[in-house]
């Protein structure tokens, strides 16, 4: 029916192309001359690299204590992920699967999370990690990334698991089977369509969360990669070229993260913002 | 479908555990900081009651009344800045010109990336002596343009601004995206044997249709606006002179570099009471106009 004039098509290609090159330039760029020597660089920023310098990436990738940043990113990210998804589905079940007195109001108590700034429960937060002395340790991070994360993963997996039929358990409860074991073998098998999207949505946001960590870790052991390479740039001010190639080292994996699983990847963040 | 008695048991154990972490980390604080923010507290020494004190002293600095207006410019620029462009370029991917899968991948690209790393590239483009923007405008001859982008008074918030463009449009892109392909096809058909076409079909159908989404969008994007704090707090760190700082920066500096907790808990409270306030009005005129 969309009848395209072939001027329309150039003007719509034109923006299109434009807003492409905004999006990829500054990546680009940065890519290019992380492979420059810094007198290169310094001489001309707006040029291709006459040699490819890997070595900037050895460099930087010691220099920036890159692997330690890393798998403490890793490590954090996955063990909040992996909480907050079995405790959210087990919430979620039976938020979703039983009728109870509080169920609407234990229902509507989660919910209320996706409307909390993190930075109104910051200080709080803080003070009792310090005072249950877990300040500057791997559970600072985990345990707000969880609580934060709850309230996204149960309304994702509720209205999963809720749209199953009613007689979903009924095999089961023939078979003598108890709730924990029907949640274990009957409805988390077939939840995992939204299982992956709550698992994508939380792996990009503990990877790329900054606030708490700046707040709750001090030693450089501990540090996340948002963390480290904030501090990296802003102590690393003498070569730009090692700054950019730490952070290609770091945009790379999230890059091909997002080209992988981008389907999910859209519609989860899509979901996560119209219904937070 | 299960009301025996013994379920009673398993649904406690089902939802303590999550309800325990998730009510002491993400909800009781908010009552602490309340409580904090009527004390006076620098984190070693005794805690004394000064009730409104910390509120009043925090509406008459002017510091934190320029965090507001950095606020509102941030705000303005989602809403000016990064929703119509999204909304233009989703009624552009959804005419199904070729290629259109290609621009979405790139548009939406830069809402995965993290905010510290979006931050620190946006840090070296901004670069007086080496960075891109400025060697740019070098390359075509346009030394006169060059800007301290982030280190000028008169630059450095439109510099955060168009970052912040750049970091989440995509996101309201595809939002839009999704909007416009529920659109069933009929409405475009009667349109057109209506005679409505291009622009203003555009204006008097699509946009009337997507009012619902558009509502989500703007109120997403005002929320999103009070919680701004990684992109500016790598990019200048609030400077230069607290020239870009925002509510959140100004309470962060309060409270983990003045050791001020009470009195930056205050500000936690009143960028919750703002940012309520904000989109509650907004919330009631989107309704009006329903009406």
């Amino acid at each position: 029916m969309n009848k395209k004039t072939p001027l329309f098509k150039v003007m719509a290609y034109t923006f299109l192309s434009l807003f492409a090159i905004m999006n990829i330039i500054p990546i680009f760029w940065m890519i290019v001359n992380s492979f420059k020597e810094e007198q290169e660089y310094a001489a001309n920023p707006f040029s291709f690299p006459t040699t490819l310098h890997f070595s900037n990436y050895t460099k930087a990738w010691e220099i920036a204590n890159m692997n330690i940043y890393f798998l403490n990113s890793l490590l954090i990210t996955f063990v909040s992920l992996i909480v907050t998804v079995l405790l959210g589905s087990l919430a979620a079940y039976f938020l979703a699967r039983f009728t109870f007195k509080l169920r609407g109001f234990t229902y509507a108590l989660f919910l209320l999370g996706m409307l909390v700034p993190i930075h109104a429960t910051l200080i709080p937060i803080f003070l009792i990690m310090q005072k249950l002395s877990l300040i500057d340790t791997y559970f600072s991070l985990i345990l707000p990334y969880t609580a934060f994360h709850l309230s996204l993963t149960v309304f994702i997996l509720e209205g999963f698991m809720r749209g199953f039929p009613k007689d979903l358990e009924e095999s089961g409860i023939m078979d003598g089977a108890g709730v924990f074991r029907i949640f274990w073998s009957i409805i988390l098998p077939i939840t995992r369509p939204a299982m992956a999207t709550v698992v994508i949505l939380n792996f990009i946001y503990n990877w790329n969360e900054y606030l708490f960590a700046l707040v709750l870790i001090t030693s450089n052991s501990l540090k996340t990669l948002p963390l480290g390479l904030a501090n990296f740039v802003g102590v690393e001010t003498a070569s730009y070229t090692l700054q950019m190639s730490a952070l290609t080292i770091a945009l790379v994996p999230i890059l091909i993260f997002y080209l992988l699983l981008q389907k999910q990847l859209v519609t989860g963040m899509t979901a996560g913002a119209v219904k937070g | 479908m299960h009301t025996l008695k013994q379920n009673k048991l398993a649904i406690f154990i089902g939802l303590f555990p999550a309800l325990v972490i998730y009510l002491g980390i993400a909800i009781i604080p908010i009552g602490i900081s309340l409580y904090y923010s009527v004390m006076d507290w620098n984190g070693i020494g005794k805690m004394s009651f000064v009730g409104l004190d910390n509120y009043s002293r925090i509406l008459t600095d002017d510091t934190f009344w320029l965090s507001v207006q950095n606020n509102i410019v941030i705000m303005l620029t989602g809403l000016v800045g990064q929703l119509p462009l999204g909304l233009i370029m989703a009624m552009l991917l959804n005419k199904g010109l070729k290629g259109s899968g290609f621009f979405r991948t790139v548009g939406f690209m830069p809402v995965v990336i993290s905010s510290v790393m979006v931050s620190l590239i946006w840090g070296m483009i901004y670069n007086t002596e080496y960075g891109m923007l400025n060697s740019m405008l070098a390359f075509f001859g346009l030394e006169s343009w060059q800007q301290n982008w982030l280190g000028d008074m008169k630059w450095s918030m439109l510099s955060i601004s168009v970052a912040y463009i750049w970091q989440n449009c995509g996101l309201y892109m595809v939002i839009f995206l999704a909007a416009l392909q529920n659109i069933p096809d009929e409405v475009n058909e009667a349109a057109e044997l209506d005679g409505a076409t291009g622009f203003r079909r555009t204006l008097h159908i699509t946009i009337p249709m997507l009012r619902s989404t558009i509502m989500v969008a703007v109120v997403y994007s005002i929320s999103n606006s009070f919680r701004v704090f990684d992109l500016i707090q790598v990019l200048t760190g609030g400077g230069p002179a607290h020239q870009t700082e925002v509510m959140t920066l100004y309470m962060y500096n309060s409270a983990f570099m003045n050791l001020r907790y009470g009195y930056g808990s205050a500000v936690s409270i009143l960028i919750l009471v703002f940012s309520l306030v904000v989109i509650s009005i907004v919330n009631r005129i989107g309704r009006e106009k329903d009406a």
